[in-house]
């Protein structure tokens, strides 16, 4: 089999953010100093990388045949060589996109990442107004954004939202659409909640009801319709509730890869925390092009070989690729396991168990854990 | 949306970029979480969006190719009516 090539870069240049969303997708464990119980090799320590690494694995990205970068994380601004990043990642030849809360945005970062070429710019929102949204935040964010995402507009930059869905906002999809209109956005992206991370953590208290994602996909397909041509609506299916999974990262080491601030390199950004059995490549030891093409945690699941029943023999297995891995790891402790989203898989009661819960239990599902930040940081770069 | 006319002028939209990919020597749409492979036609005619009108388009393919202007009008069209649906191509 020859070894696919790579199209985008999942840069996640730090870990460290102003906000404490409870849905957040990095591990919850993401305290640099604590995280990796993993045997490392190479002697690499646990602080970010460098500006001058950073630089590296992107060049390394572009000739592997990356032809997509998001800078993400943590809130990537926290990091003040930003703009060098994103300089270096155009000089590639990178289409550049920055993933942000927003926090950190002043006239000065929003010109001089326009002057470095940023491409687009893809801005969260927690919800359509200040009381709920910053609740979620758990800062005073709302007000910020929208003044930054006024700066973004005003800069020219193209400007993508991103709303993560959840039991808390479906309701309020319409405002939250108009929102959207109101800020001129180009996309925006109503990500349902994916269970990782602090949302695996905060299920319970996410999850929407059976009725709540009914009514959201009929406001979201009427919305699709009429927005066409001027906002590119991509709606993020809340899949629990779905028969099939989803065709997760297109495949395993198929077109993406991660590399994590610590410079770990990972076929998806959940992976680590969702599969501890899996060990991880660093840059600092190894090239890119190595840890793509030769690493066990790139090969574990690549193709179809490792596939178990009921995926082996099913006539879509190359089309949903068996689902996620860090989902079949999460829900049935073995990530080889078909995704148990799937009406085939003998472990799909374990979701329906979940959704039973949400939708027929009157408990009250009680507060959710605000995602804890790092404290004692590495120094800003 | 309604029917492109003649004098329509189709560019680019904002943020999005043709681009050439070394890994396949194919051309490429790069824009924001998308990257699209065009093959050979739309290639073609994604690259002729430079401030032409959709006129200038059809006949200057059609002599290029030496193509019946009609039935390459319909395909010009089907091709940036369905890049304009995912705001790739935007008429001005």
């Amino acid at each position: 089999m020859t070894t696919p090539r790579p199209y985008a870069l999942l840069a996640e240049i730090t870990y460290r953010c102003p906000l404490h969303c409870p849905y957040c997708s990095n591990p919850v464990a993401a305290s640099l100093r604590e995280a990796p119980g993993r045997l490392q090799g190479g002697g690499y320590s646990n602080e970010e990388l460098t500006t001058d690494e950073w630089k590296r694995v992107i060049r390394e990205a572009a000739a592997l045949g990356v032809l997509q970068i998001g800078f993400s994380g943590g809130e990537p601004l926290a990091r003040r060589d930003l703009a060098e990043l994103v300089c270096t990642a155009r000089e590639a030849k990178l289409f550049t996109n920055l993933i942000t809360s927003g926090i950190g945005f002043d006239d000065d970062r929003v010109r001089s990442l326009r002057n470095a070429g940023l491409d687009s710019i893809q801005l969260s929102f927690q919800s359509d107004e200040a009381s709920l949204a910053d609740e979620i935040a758990g800062a005073h964010a709302h007000q910020i954004k929208l003044d930054v995402a006024a700066k973004i507009r005003a800069a020219g930059i193209p400007l993508s939202l991103n709303f993560v869905i959840h039991k808390r906002n479906i309701d309020r999809l319409p405002q939250i659409i108009g929102l959207s209109e109101m800020l001129g956005a180009e996309r925006v992206e109503l990500a349902n909640a994916q269970f990782y991370g602090w949302a695996f953590l905060n299920r319970a208290t996410l999850l929407p009801t059976r009725e709540q994602v009914d009514r959201a996909r009929e406001i979201a397909i009427a919305a699709k319709a009429r927005l066409a041509g001027k906002i590119d609506i991509f709606y993020v299916l809340p899949d629990y509730y779905e028969a099939r999974p989803k065709p997760c990262l297109n495949g395993w080491g198929q077109r993406y890869l991660t590399v994590n601030p610590i410079g770990e390199v990972l076929p998806c950004p959940t992976a680590p925390s969702a599969i501890p059995d899996l060990r991880f490549e660093n840059v600092r030891a190894r090239d890119l092009d190595w840890i793509w093409r030769e690493s066990e945690s790139f090969n574990r699941f690549r193709g179809t070989e490792w596939m178990p029943e009921p995926c082996r023999s099913c006539p879509q297995k190359e089309i949903d690729f068996g689902g996620c891995r860090c989902q079949a790891a999460l829900l049935t402790g073995t990530a080889a396991n078909t995704d148990p989203v799937c009406e085939l898989s003998p472990n799909r009661g374990i979701v329906d168990a979940v959704l039973n819960t949400t939708n027929l239990s009157r408990a009250n599902p009680g507060d959710w854990i605000y995602r804890v930040n790092e404290h004692a940081t590495s120094p800003h770069r | 949306m309604a029917e492109i006319s003649n004098s329509a002028l189709p560019r680019l939209a904002k943020g999005v970029r043709l681009q050439g990919d070394s890994a396949t020597g194919k051309s490429v749409l790069l824009y924001p979480e998308g990257i699209i492979e065009l093959n050979e036609t739309a290639q073609e005619i994604v690259s002729h969006c430079d401030g032409r009108t959709f006129g200038e388009i059809v006949r200057e393919l059609a002599e290029e190719y030496d193509a019946d202007p009609a039935a390459l009008a319909i395909d010009v069209r089907e091709t940036l009516a369905d890049l304009h649906r995912r705001k790739l191509i935007e008429f001005t």
